[in-house]
C-alpha cells in the first residue's frame, strides 16, 4: 500500500479544478500617522507612551511599572539576564518585559516582534506585562505594506502583536490578560 | 410591449387582491398586463426541497406560458429569482434565456423598466418594510447590512416618496423572518420563533403597517400577528402603491 | 420531534424562549460588531475577492503547493507528517508524544484536531490533555463539544461557567464576574504550561514558498504552549495551504474583523524554524477534504478560513444554538460541510436554512454557502433521504403544479376546505405544524384567477 503522502497527492492532483489565476495584491495606501495607530491601539485595550529618546527608556519603564520587579530587557543594563536557554521557572516569574519591535501597523495596533528581538520564545506570553519599543518612523498602514516589510522571510519564529492577551470566552464579556500579558505598552521614540 | 403577470399559487388561493392590485397598478402606470390562464408556479417549492428533478417540467410549463411576453412581471422577488437563478437546469435554448431574463418582481419593473422613481400620493402612516431575502440579497433590491451601514432601497425610495408616509427604523434591518419555503413547516419551531422576533422589532419600533414585495414572508409574519392579536396591518406593497393615483 | 433531526434538537432549544433571546442577542452582538469593522475598511469587499481568487488558485493547484510546502519545512528543520484520515492523524500524535516519552500534552484550539476526536485518542492511552483556550477549556471540564468554532462556550452563561469552575477549580460558590473567573483559570492553566511537553495546536494558515504555519489567538494560549514545551505537533487539513507570505495581507485583514470585528487577533504567530534541540512536526490531514476537492458544487467549501461570521450571521444557528447541528462545525458552513462527512447522518443540515443568503455575504472567502445549502438538499433527496412523508407529498406536488387544470381544481378545493372546516381541525398541531405559532390565512371566497375571469366575461 502506497504512503499516506502519496494517495494524498494522487486524489489532489486527480479531484483538483482547472488552474485559475493567482491575482496580484494591490497595495491600498492608507493611514500611517502614529494617532492612528495610538488609537486603534486603545481601542484594543493598549496604550502608546511617548518617549523623547530611547536614551530615557529605563527611566520611563521605571516610572510606567513601579511595581515591577523581575524586568527582562536587551535594551538596558541591570535587568534580568534571559537567554533561549533559561529555564520555565525563571520565565515564569518575569514581571515585565521590554523588547524592541521592528515596525508597528497602524490600521490594526499590530507591532512585529521577530524571534531575534524576544530573549526568549516564550517571553512576550510569559511575561506579566509587555512594554514593546517602536522608533516612530517605523509605522506602516496596513498588513499588506507590513508583510512587504518581511521580503526575507518571517524568521524561525515571529509574532505580530496587537495589544494585552484577552478573552471573551464567557459570555461575550471582555477580559484583559487572559494566558498572556495583562498590559501592552508601545513606547514610541 | 407585451407584459404578462404571474400570480404565485398562494397568492392565488389566498391573497387575491394582491393580483389585482398589481394589476390595477400596472395600469394606472399605462401597462395592460394580461394573465395567461395555462400558469400554475415556479416550481421553488419542490427545488428548495430538494426536487429540483421533479420540478422540471414546472419550469418547462412555465416558460412555455411566458414565453411570447417581453416581461413577466411578478409581485414577489422570492419567484422571480428562482427563475432566474435556477432555471440553468433547463437546457438553455433561447426561450428559457429570455424568460430567465425577462421575469422581473414588480418594484423592479416600475422602478427599472418604466424608470419612474417617486408616485405622488399620501400615505399617512407609519410602515414597515419587510423585503424578503431572495429581493434583498438575491435580487439585490436593498442595500444589504452586510455589506454597508446606508439602508436604501428602491421600493423604501418608492414608499418614503408618498406624502405622510412614516417608514419604520428596525433594531435589525434585514433579517430574515423565517419563512423560507417548506422550512417552515420542516423547521416550524425556529421559523415560528424567527416570525416572532422579526414582527417584535416592528412592534417596538411602531410599525402600524407591515409590508414588502413578497407575500410568503408577509403571510408568515400575518400569521404571527393574528395569532398573537397585535396592533398592526399587513399588506403587500402593490397594494399600498396601488392607493395612489399616479 | 426526533433529536436526530436539526428540526427536533432545535425545538428543544428553542423552548427556553428567555435563554434564545440572550443567545441570539450575544451571537448578534458580535455580528454586529463584524459590521462596524467591516464598514470601517473602504476595501473590504476587494479583499474578499482577493481571498477568494487567491483560496481558489491555491486549491486549483493545491498539489503544488503541498509539495512545495513540505519541501519548504522540511528545509526549516520540521518534520511532516501525512495523514489520510483521523485514526492515522491521531496515531500520529500519539506516536510523536511516546517517542519523547511524554504524558502532558497542553493543546490550543484546533477544530481539526476535534474533528478527528483527538482529546478520547491520547486520553485512552494514558495522555494528560489539557485545552488551554479558555473556552475550550471550559467544555472540556463539562464535558461538551464546542457549539460555536471561534467562541466555543457561547452556549454557557457566566452562572454555568461559575458552577462549572466551582466544581472543578474549588472558586467560591456562586461566582459569576468573568474577569474573576478568567483569572482562576488563568491560574490553574499557567501551571498546565508551565509543565507541558508537548503542545499541539492547529494552524489557520500555511505558507507554502516558506514552508510556515501561521496561528491566530488572542488569548496568547498557543505561544505560550509551543514555546514552553519541548515539542510542537501543529495539525493542518490540506486547504489551510496559501501561497506566498504576502497573502497573509489579505487574509489577516479579513480573519479577526468578520470573526470578531477587532482588526487582528493580539497574537499571529508564524512558526517556521524550531529552536535548536526543539521539535516541530507538522501532520498534512486529508480527512475527506480530497473528496470535497472532487465535488465540483462543493469544493469551495474548502476555501473556509473558519471566521465563524456565517454562525454568527445566520438566523437560524443563533435560536437553535451549535450543538442542535451535531457535527464539529456548527452553522452553515458546517452544513455544507458535513454531508461529505456522512450523508445520511447529516441529512436533516442542509435543510436546517431559510436559505437567506446572510452567509454567503458575510463570508470572508466568498464561498457561496446558501447556494451549496441548496444543493446539497438535491443530492440528499436524491439519495432518499427525505423524511418519507416529506417525498411523496412533494412528489405529488410536482405533477399538480405541471399541470393547469389538477392545479385549478386542487387550490380551489384546499381553499374551500379551509373555509369549511372548524379552526381547531385546520390549525391542529400535530397535523399542521404551520398552525403552532401561526394563523392560517383567511380563506377568500374567490382566487385571483376566477376574479380575472370574471372581469375578462362579467357574465360568466
Amino acid at each position: 500500500m502506497s504512503s499516506a503522502r502519496e494517495r494524498i497527492l494522487a486524489a489532489t492532483r486527480a479531484n483538483k479544478p482547472a488552474e485559475t489565476v493567482l491575482p496580484a495584491v494591490p497595495d491600498f495606501g492608507g493611514d500611517a500617522s502614529l494617532a492612528r495607530f495610538t488609537e486603534v491601539l486603545a481601542s484594543i485595550g493598549g496604550t502608546v507612551e511617548r518617549l523623547l529618546a530611547l536614551e530615557g527608556l529605563a527611566g520611563a519603564v521605571a516610572r510606567l511599572f513601579p511595581a515591577a520587579r523581575l524586568v527582562a530587557s536587551p535594551l538596558f543594563a541591570g535587568s534580568l539576564a534571559i537567554d533561549q536557554q533559561t529555564p520555565v521557572d525563571v520565565l515564569a516569574d518575569v514581571d515585565l518585559a521590554v523588547l524592541p519591535v521592528e515596525f508597528g501597523v497602524a490600521e490594526n495596533g499590530a507591532v512585529w516582534l521577530p524571534e531575534a528581538n524576544m530573549l526568549h520564545r516564550a517571553l512576550p506570553t510569559v511575561t506579566q506585562h509587555l512594554a514593546l519599543v517602536l522608533d516612530h518612523r517605523q509605522l506602516v498602514a496596513t498588513m499588506h505594506q507590513g508583510y512587504a516589510r518581511l521580503a526575507h522571510g518571517p524568521g524561525g519564529y515571529g509574532l505580530f502583536v496587537a495589544g494585552p492577551s484577552k478573552t471573551a470566552d464567557i459570555e461575550q464579556s471582555l477580559v484583559i490578560g487572559a494566558h498572556g500579558a495583562r498590559s501592552l505598552v508601545v513606547l514610541v521614540y | 410591449m407585451k407584459v404578462a403577470l404571474f400570480v404565485p399559487c398562494y397568492v392565488d388561493q389566498f391573497y387575491p387582491q394582491v393580483g389585482i392590485a398589481t394589476i390595477q397598478l400596472l395600469e394606472k402606470l399605462g401597462v395592460k398586463a394580461a394573465y395567461p390562464p395555462a400558469q400554475t408556479c415556479c416550481g421553488q417549492p419542490l427545488a428548495n426541497s430538494g426536487c429540483e428533478r421533479e420540478a422540471l417540467p414546472i419550469y418547462r410549463h412555465f416558460v412555455e406560458t411566458f414565453k411570447d411576453y417581453d416581461y413577466t412581471v411578478v409581485p414577489s422577488g422570492s419567484c422571480v429569482y428562482h427563475v432566474q437563478k435556477h432555471f440553468d437546469k433547463l437546457e438553455q435554448t433561447p426561450e428559457v434565456q429570455r424568460v430567465r431574463a425577462t421575469t422581473i418582481d414588480l418594484i423592479d419593473f416600475i422602478t427599472q423598466v418604466l424608470e419612474i422613481k417617486e408616485l405622488p400620493g399620501a400615505y399617512p402612516h407609519k410602515v414597515g418594510l419587510h423585503l424578503s431575502c431572495h429581493g434583498q440579497r438575491g435580487l439585490h433590491q436593498a442595500n444589504e447590512s452586510e455589506m454597508t451601514p446606508v439602508r436604501d432601497g428602491q421600493l423604501r425610495r418608492l414608499l418614503g416618496g408618498l406624502d405622510g408616509i412614516e417608514l419604520t427604523e428596525l433594531d435589525r434591518n434585514d433579517e430574515c423572518c423565517g419563512f423560507g419555503g417548506t422550512f417552515c413547516v420542516s423547521e416550524a419551531a425556529i421559523s415560528g420563533r424567527m416570525g416572532h422576533d422579526r414582527v417584535h422589532d416592528h412592534l417596538r419600533n411602531g410599525t402600524q403597517v407591515l409590508t414588502g414585495g413578497d407575500m410568503s414572508c408577509l403571510m408568515h409574519l400575518q400569521g404571527i400577528v393574528r395569532r398573537q392579536q397585535l396592533p398592526m396591518r399587513v399588506l403587500h406593497a402593490a397594494e399600498i402603491l396601488n392607493g395612489v393615483t399616479p | 420531534m426526533s433529536y436526530l433531526t436539526h428540526a427536533g434538537r432545535a425545538e428543544a432549544f428553542v423552548l427556553d424562549h428567555e435563554r434564545t433571546s440572550w443567545h441570539d442577542e450575544t451571537l448578534w452582538f458580535v455580528r454586529q460588531k463584524r459590521d462596524k469593522a467591516v464598514y470601517a475598511v473602504p476595501e473590504f469587499q476587494e479583499l474578499r475577492e482577493l481571498a477568494s481568487q487567491i483560496k481558489n488558485h491555491t486549491l486549483s493547484r493545491l498539489d503544488f503547493y503541498l509539495e512545495q510546502f513540505e519541501a519548504a519545512a522540511q528545509a526549516n528543520g520540521v518534520q511532516v507528517h501525512w495523514a489520510a484520515d483521523a485514526a492515522e492523524h491521531n496515531d500520529t500524535v500519539l506516536r510523536i508524544i511516546r517517542q519523547r516519552g511524554a504524558s502532558r500534552v497542553v493543546k490550543s484550539k484546533s477544530m481539526l484536531t476535534e474533528e478527528c476526536h483527538l482529546n478520547p485518542h491520547l486520553i485512552a492511552h494514558g495522555i494528560e490533555v489539557i485545552d488551554t483556550d479558555l473556552g475550550e477549556r471550559i467544555i472540556q471540564m463539562r464535558d461538551e463539544p464546542p457549539s460555536h468554532i471561534v467562541l466555543p462556550a457561547i452556549h454557557l452563561k457566566k452562572e454555568d461557567v461559575g458552577d462549572t469552575f466551582h466544581q472543578h477549580l474549588g472558586t467560591e460558590k456562586g461566582l459569576t464576574d468573568p474577569q474573576q473567573l478568567a483569572e482562576a483559570a488563568r491560574q490553574h492553566l499557567r501551571a498546565k504550561f508551565l509543565a507541558g511537553e508537548v503542545a499541539l495546536t492547529g494552524v489557520n494558515f500555511a505558507i507554502a514558498e516558506t514552508g510556515s504555519v501561521v496561528v491566530c489567538t488572542n488569548e496568547g494560549n498557543a505561544d505560550l504552549g509551543v514555546s514552553l514545551a519541548p515539542v510542537h505537533v501543529a495539525s493542518m487539513g490540506i486547504e489551510k495551504l496559501i501561497p506566498r507570505l504576502s497573502d497573509l495581507g489579505v487574509f489577516t485583514r479579513l480573519l479577526a474583523r468578520s470573526a470578531t470585528g477587532q482588526p487582528v487577533t493580539t497574537y499571529t504567530a508564524h512558526y517556521t524554524k524550531p529552536v535548536a534541540g526543539r521539535e516541530l512536526h507538522i501532520i498534512i490531514v486529508d480527512n475527506g477534504r480530497t473528496q470535497q476537492l472532487g465535488r465540483p458544487d462543493f469544493r469551495a467549501s474548502l476555501k473556509c478560513i473558519r471566521c465563524g461570521a456565517c454562525m454568527n450571521t445566520c438566523p437560524v444557528y443563533r435560536r437553535s444554538g451549535g450543538h442542535s447541528y451535531d457535527f464539529t462545525v456548527p452553522g452553515p458552513i458546517g452544513s455544507i460541510l458535513s454531508p461529505n462527512i456522512d450523508l445520511k447522518k447529516h441529512s436533516t443540515l442542509p435543510f436546517a436554512s431559510t436559505l437567506c443568503g446572510s452567509c454567503t455575504d458575510v463570508c470572508p472567502v466568498k464561498i457561496d454557502i446558501h447556494t451549496q445549502l441548496y444543493k446539497w438538499r438535491q443530492i440528499v433527496a436524491e439519495a432518499n433521504h427525505l423524511p418519507t412523508a416529506k417525498k411523496l407529498g412533494l412528489k405529488f406536488m410536482g405533477r399538480l403544479l405541471a399541470s393547469p387544470a389538477a392545479f385549478k381544481i386542487s387550490g380551489s378545493l384546499g381553499r374551500k376546505a379551509l373555509r369549511l372546516l372548524p379552526h381547531g381541525l385546520t390549525h391542529h398541531h400535530a397535523a399542521n405544524a404551520w398552525a403552532i405559532a401561526r394563523e392560517l390565512p383567511e380563506p377568500p371566497k374567490q382566487s385571483f384567477r376566477e376574479w380575472y375571469q370574471q372581469q375578462a366575461s362579467p357574465t360568466a
